[in-house]
């Protein structure tokens, strides 16, 4: 976290992971192109420029994969967590792994002929019908998606659009990974007709959907049961052993998901959702007396949901209170930033 | 409902924070996995994907042969030697150096002998010149210039509209659908329109496509370019080199 903006905040670790990033990919395309030229000899196009098309367009669709593989998998083993903090990275350099893509294919296919090459890309293809449709629009329509999300990824535009707004925006990755799924299936399989290809874009469809699903419904467990409310409006939501020292239990109270933390003798709630990039608090920790989100570290005080000075970022709190072993909480959300008086136990 | 504690162990991470022991050492056989899977596409990949053919183009050469504009530009090139065997002449389809028809200056000199420079792009028995200057030639003695060709007959043959230069091994696959927005483009400048067929002994078979009145069909195919098509019409033969006469109403998409 930070007050002021900085282009990247580097530390080690997201150093290691840029590293590591960058490293397997300029392996991916050597890798390509050589296998290209060990297995084609004489018969490989010469000058390799669709060679390189194509090696920057695979890496990109595989580098898609793992982005979308990322959350879920987190929802599925927190294991996956550091693979989270840094995943913008990432999905910057699929962006430019996609715009070299478009490049070369802009440069090799539509220039040197009698038309500007974008006129020749945007209207070249005028055949709308099912298989002979201009995939190349598909491809277009990914590339703008995924740029806006490249230019918009970083934390100056995440506090000015506010999250609703950015993480609307960047939920639109899916309807990008439709088009580019689209695109690959009305171009590449259609020229390449080896099932590999076919069966390889298969899985990894139904791997992105699949485990999307595997977590959604991991989720959704969380959602299902339901609490008494009583006249005061609070709610039974369990013992105090239930939950670990430092940690959270979530609850689901009319409709918002609560994380209650218990630290130093007492219990305290605040939303689920952390205010940078909605992640889940209550899966978060408490390090130095704060509630330390477990995706990039946001923290807030559990008395009041208030990010210590000089942040300021702020959680609605909700009031809490114990008899005997029971834990009672309310349904009604305080305002962010609210001071509640932690429950304290004997 | 709830969740209960998601880490038993209380292992915890944030970027700014050591990792866990446990978390690294997974990830220390999660992450070798994934990159060798990864590299795995990047070995695999190139094999499966159509981009080999025996295809390509060699150097500038000078060529003595007569230049005709009609269906499609080509120029008749007398073949040396003994050819009792096979065809005296070529038959070499004309582009120009980018996506385009010969140049101007070249197709000026049609109608007429001339030496040719241009660059041979060639796949099968598929010839195509990228013309790059023309100059008035003496006619060679001894040849008999064959301008009609010889009917075979009408055919139905089904196939895929590339345009020769690409196709001949300037790009790789140079046809179907990837290549179709610069068959396009090539065919629209002026490249002549070929139908690249396979008969049932699996041999590559070419067609030059011409109308019924020997005229180019260029800006009549381009929303077809690299479909599979049905055409029926007249084959003319021409050396080694066949043109389908028809009218392109009449191709049918497949």
């Amino acid at each position: 976290m930070s007050v002021s903006y900085k282009s990247i905040q580097w530390n080690r670790q997201k150093i290691i992971y840029d590293l590591l990033l960058v490293a397997t990919i300029a392996l991916y395309l050597y890798l390509f192109v050589w296998s290209t030229q060990w297995f084609g000899g004489a018969d490989v196009e010469r000058g390799l420029r669709a060679i390189w098309i194509r090696a920057y367009g695979s890496a990109a669709f595989i580098l898609l994969h793992v982005i979308l593989s990322i959350g879920p998998l987190t929802r599925l083993s927190p294991k996956f967590y550091p693979l989270l903090f840094n995943r913008r990275h990432m999905g910057v350099v699929m962006f430019l792994l996609g715009v070299q893509h478009a490049r070369g294919t802009l440069a090799w296919y539509h220039d040197f002929g009698n038309l500007d090459p974008i006129v020749s890309l945007l209207t070249g293809n005028l055949n709308f019908g099912f298989i002979p449709f201009p995939f190349e629009l598909l491809g277009i329509g990914g590339l703008l998606i995924l740029g806006l999300m490249a230019i918009t990824s970083h934390d100056f535009w995440l506090h000015n659009l506010t999250a609703p707004v950015w993480k609307a925006l960047h939920m639109c990755v899916y309807l990008a990974y439709s088009l580019l799924v689209g695109h690959v299936f009305l171009g590449a399989l259609q020229t390449n007709k080896h099932p590999f290809l076919t069966i390889a874009v298969g899985i990894g469809l139904v791997w992105i959907v699949g485990v999307h699903f595997w977590a959604a419904r991991k989720e959704a467990g969380c959602d299902r049961q339901t609490f008494l409310i009583n006249t005061e409006g609070f709610a039974d939501i369990g013992s105090i052993s239930e939950i670990p020292e430092n940690r959270a239990k979530v609850v689901t109270l009319a409709g918002e998901r609560i994380a209650v933390f218990k630290y130093d003798g007492k219990i305290s709630a605040i939303s689920n959702v952390c205010q940078h990039q909605n992640g889940p608090l209550g899966e978060g920790k408490i390090l130095d007396g704060c509630i330390t989100c477990p995706w990039h570290g946001y923290q807030y005080r559990p008395e009041d949901g208030a990010s210590p000075p000089p942040f300021t970022e702020k959680v609605p709190t909700f009031a809490v209170r114990l008899q005997g072993d029971r834990i009672f909480l309310s349904a009604t959300p305080n305002l962010p930033g609210t001071p509640v008086e932690p429950a304290v136990i004997a | 409902m709830t969740t209960n504690n998601p880490q038993p162990q209380d292992e915890f991470y944030v970027n700014y924070l050591p990792m866990p022991r446990s978390w690294s050492a997974f990830l220390l056989k999660f992450l070798p996995l994934l990159i060798a899977g990864v590299l795995i596409f990047a070995y695999i990949l190139p094999t499966v994907h159509d981009q080999y053919n025996k295809g390509g183009f060699s150097k500038r050469t000078d060529y003595l042969g007569y230049l005709v504009a009609n269906p499609v530009p080509h120029l008749i090139v007398p073949r040396p030697g003994n050819t009792e065997a096979g065809a005296d002449y070529s038959y070499y389809l004309l582009a120009a150096g980018n996506k385009a028809g010969p140049p101007k200056k070249v197709m000026e000199q049609a109608g007429n002998w001339v030496t040719l420079t241009g660059l041979p792009i060639a796949r099968n028995n598929l010839t195509l010149l990228a013309a790059f200057k023309a100059e008035t030639a003496e006619a060679p003695e001894g040849f008999d210039l064959d301008l009609k060709g010889k009917s075979l007959g009408e055919f139905t043959v089904e196939g895929e509209i590339v345009d020769p230069k690409c196709y001949n091994g300037v790009m790789k696959p140079g046809r179907t659908k990837t290549h179709r927005g610069c068959a396009i483009r090539c065919i629209s400048g002026g490249i002549p329109p070929t139908l690249v067929s396979h008969n049932a002994q699996g041999d590559t078979i070419y067609f030059v496509l011409s109308d019924l009145e020997d005229q180019a069909v260029n800006d009549r195919v381009l929303n077809i370019v690299g479909d599979p098509l049905r055409i029926t019409g007249e084959v003319v033969q021409f050396g080694d080199t066949f043109v389908l006469k028809a009218d392109p109403e009449t191709y049918e998409v497949i």
